[in-house]
């Protein structure tokens, strides 16, 4: 198990940017009603964001770091390091981070990179840029976290029904008297298969029948370059690895449960979520959820949900954090986070 | 040996039918309107918190009657 503490960093702060356009799980003809109330009923999604054609992740992520970075009023000369976690990158490479130093004016300077993770990668954003930045040569960093996952037109009613889109910025700061924070990792490549886009890497090359929908063993056709998501497998292991994961967090901290102010869980979807937090016997108050209206963001939900759930709190105290996010990979991570009234934009929309 | 009349219960619960059915141990999951990939989910959330039994996706393909499924307890907890 990779556990680590990282001081000397505080979390500066946080906007959040998803698209105008909402897309509701109950919009079906009058006959799917029913099937699709109990959809929603188990699923917990309502409603979701989805980019107009053309939008793509990088648009909705150079809104929020522009929002943010002028509300923090930082001078974009003092900005040192950009890192991007995202599985929607705009092109196969260069990376998308490298092109946003550019797009949002930032110094030539600035250190730049992406890093391939989906659900997961909220905790692992903040413990890299925090690791750079704790190093002691770059004073500010923003990690831009977040992925346009929703995809029209698929017929898999799953995936139709899960993803939402949205883009988020943080910021992070090197300060010598911010409190530590605490960080417990894991991967297992053995579930590789359990969330996947087959074809387009060098594995399976792309090859023009991946451009057709063809049906799958499951019976429900899908393009080559479609993600697969095996629902019972991603179940299996989020509500195996997850409580434990949050256990050992917290008992490698010197917090116990009653002192975490609020958990902040990626947004899987409903059934996955109330497991993990009977599981760890957590109270519903302590557990804010973006789901209903926002869906599943992939590793946007954790930032996504403490925008639209968390401000207020956030705003009037300092507050303690442990957020968790878990997924494709198979990958899990989660955090605990001291925050001090940082900068909080109110959802932005593009 | 837990109860096949409570199991039947979490079933129907975990399932989330739309109108009242009545399932019997003998009912076959293809004669189910509901019997989906959702309700394979809700079915292996219910043995992982009512039973503390993981089963797969696999496990649940290979059962034909509720009784299949019934019988997945003790085939896990050996």
């Amino acid at each position: 198990m990779a556990q680590a503490t990282l001081g000397k960093v505080r979390f500066a702060g946080l906007a959040s940017c998803v698209p105008k356009s909402v897309a509701s799980n109950l919009d079906c003809a009058p006959e799917k009603k029913s099937e699709r109330e109990r959809l929603v009923r188990n699923i917990g999604i309502n409603t979701r964001r989805v980019c107009e054609p053309g939008q793509v992740f990088s648009d909705l992520a150079l809104k929020a770091a522009d929002e943010l970075i002028k509300g923090l009023g930082w001078a974009k000369s003092d900005i040192g390091a950009l890192l991007v976690v995202t599985q929607s990158p705009d092109y196969p490479i260069p990376a998308t981070a490298i092109i946003m130093q550019d797009r949002l004016g930032l110094p030539r300077s600035t250190l730049a990179f992406d890093i391939n993770l989906g659900c997961s990668g909220y905790p692992y954003g903040l413990f890299v840029l925090g690791s750079l930045l704790a190093a002691g040569g770059i004073r500010r960093g923003i990690l831009l976290v977040g992925d346009k996952s929703s995809n029209p037109g698929s017929l898999d009613n799953g995936l139709l029904s899960l993803f939402g889109d949205a883009a988020t910025a943080t910021a992070l700061e090197y300060d010598e008297t911010a409190p530590n924070m605490y960080f417990d990792f894991g991967s297992d490549g053995s579930g590789y298969k359990a969330i996947i886009i087959e074809a387009g890497g060098q594995r399976v090359p792309m090859r023009p029948e991946h451009l057709e929908r063809l049906p799958g063993a499951d019976g429900i056709s899908r393009k080559g370059t479609d993600v697969i998501l095996d629902g019972p497998a991603i179940l299996n292991f989020s509500i195996r690895e997850v409580p434990p994961a949050v256990t050992a967090l917290l008992q490698s901290s010197p917090y116990s449960v009653e002192q975490i102010d609020y958990f902040v869980f990626h947004q899987a979807n409903r059934m996955i979520n109330e497991t993990i937090r009977k599981k760890l016997k957590l109270p519903e108050e302590k557990v804010p959820s973006s789901l209903h209206e926002y869906g599943n963001t992939s590793s946007a939900s954790v930032p996504m949900t403490i925008t639209v759930r968390l401000r207020d709190a956030l705003a009037a105290s300092p507050t303690r954090l442990l957020m968790s996010g878990f997924g494709v990979g198979l990958s899990w991570a989660s955090c605990i986070v001291d925050m001090d009234r940082p900068y909080l934009a109110p959802l932005i929309e593009l | 040996m837990d109860s096949l009349e409570t199991f039947i219960n979490n079933f129907t619960t975990a399932v989330d039918f739309q109108d009242q059915v009545e399932i019997r141990p003998e009912t076959l999951l293809a004669d189910l309107a509901e019997w989906d990939s959702l309700a394979a989910l809700g079915v292996i959330v219910m043995f992982d918190m009512e039973y503390g039994v993981t089963i797969t996706g696999n496990d649940l393909k290979n059962c034909t009657a509720i009784n299949d499924i019934f019988a997945l307890i003790a085939k896990q907890k050996g």
